[in-house]
C-alpha cells in the first residue's frame, strides 16, 4: 500500500484526534449508535474532500463539528422521528435547587442515577437544547466557539444552555423521585 | 464596586462556573458568594451538576471498529483522488 500523501498525513494529525468528540456529538444528535457511526464517517469524508478549505492552526474541532452538524441537518434529521417542534423560549425553567436545598443541597441524588439514565435524559431534550449542552457541558467548548460552530449568536447559546440545564436537572430529579432515590418535597406554602 | 443582589448573582452563576464572565463580573459574583451562604450552596450544587455531566457523558468513545472503518474509508478516498 502506498504511503499516505502529505495532505492525508496533515488531515490525520489534525482531524483524527477529534474522532471521540465527533462520535459523542453524533450520538447526542441522532440518539442512535448506527446513525451516529454513519454520520461521523460521512463527516470525515466530507472534511477530507474539503481539507484545502481548512486553515491550518485554526480551530479544527469547531470546523469538523460545523460539517457534522450541517450533514446531520441536511441528511439525517428527517430520517428519525423528531419531537414535535416546541417554542423553546416558552419553557419556563424551574430552579431545582429550591426543591432540594433542605433535603439534599449537595445533589447527592445525582450519584445514584446510572450513566445510561443520564444519557437517556440528555437525549430526550429538544435538539436545540441537547446540541448546546453536548458542546458546552460535555465537550467543554467555550460559548464563543459554540456560537461560531452553530452559527447562532452568543446570547442564544447562553439562553439555550440555561434552559437545557434547568430542564435536564428537573428531568433527573423526577427520575430520582420515581426510583425512590430522593423524597419529593411539598412545595412551600 | 457595585454589589450584586442574590437574583443578579444567581443569574450569572452558570456563566461564572463556566468561566464565561468578564473579570469585573467574576469579582462581583465571587464577592457575593463569599458573603451569602444561600447562594454559595446554590453554586456548589450547580458545580456538582456540571462535574456529574462531564464525568458521565464523556466516558463514551468512538469504538475501535468504527475508527478502523473510517480510516479505511479515508485511505480509499485518498487513492481515488
Amino acid at each position: 500500500m502506498a504511503e499516505p500523501s502529505v495532505a492525508a498525513r496533515s488531515f490525520d494529525g489534525e482531524a483524527l484526534p477529534h474522532l471521540d468528540t465527533l462520535y459523542r456529538v453524533a450520538l447526542r444528535l441522532t440518539a442512535d449508535p448506527t446513525l451516529a457511526e454513519d454520520l461521523v464517517q460521512d463527516t470525515m469524508l466530507k472534511a477530507y474532500r474539503s481539507w484545502q478549505q481548512y486553515r491550518p492552526g485554526t480551530n479544527a474541532r469547531g470546523w469538523l463539528l460545523t460539517i457534522l452538524r450541517n450533514t446531520f441537518i441536511n441528511d439525517y434529521r428527517r430520517r428519525k422521528h423528531e419531537p414535535v417542534a416546541m417554542d423553546l423560549e416558552a419553557v419556563e425553567p424551574h430552579a431545582l435547587y429550591r426543591s432540594i436545598q433542605d433535603t439534599d443541597p449537595e445533589g447527592n441524588f445525582f450519584s445514584q442515577i446510572v450513566d445510561a439514565k443520564v444519557i437517556e435524559a440528555i437525549d430526550a431534550l429538544p435538539t436545540e437544547f441537547r446540541e448546546v449542552l453536548a458542546l458546552s457541558d460535555i465537550e467543554g467548548m467555550s460559548y464563543a466557539e459554540i456560537s461560531e460552530t452553530l452559527k447562532i449568536p452568543i446570547g442564544t447559546v447562553k439562553s439555550r444552555l440555561f434552559r437545557a440545564r434547568r430542564q435536564l436537572q428537573a428531568d433527573l430529579y423526577a427520575h430520582a423521585v420515581e426510583m425512590g432515590y430522593i423524597k419529593p418535597r411539598e412545595p412551600a406554602r | 464596586m457595585s454589589r450584586l443582589n442574590c437574583e443578579e448573582a444567581l443569574a450569572h452563576l452558570q456563566d461564572y462556573l463556566k468561566q464565561e464572565l468578564t473579570p469585573d463580573l467574576v469579582a462581583e459574583v465571587k464577592t457575593h458568594l463569599g458573603r451569602c451562604r444561600d447562594c454559595e450552596g446554590y453554586a456548589k450544587f450547580e458545580e456538582r451538576f456540571f462535574l456529574m455531566l462531564e464525568s458521565r457523558a464523556r466516558k463514551e468513545t468512538c469504538p475501535h471498529e468504527v475508527r478502523a472503518r473510517i480510516v479505511a474509508a479515508l485511505r480509499a478516498a485518498a487513492k481515488d483522488s
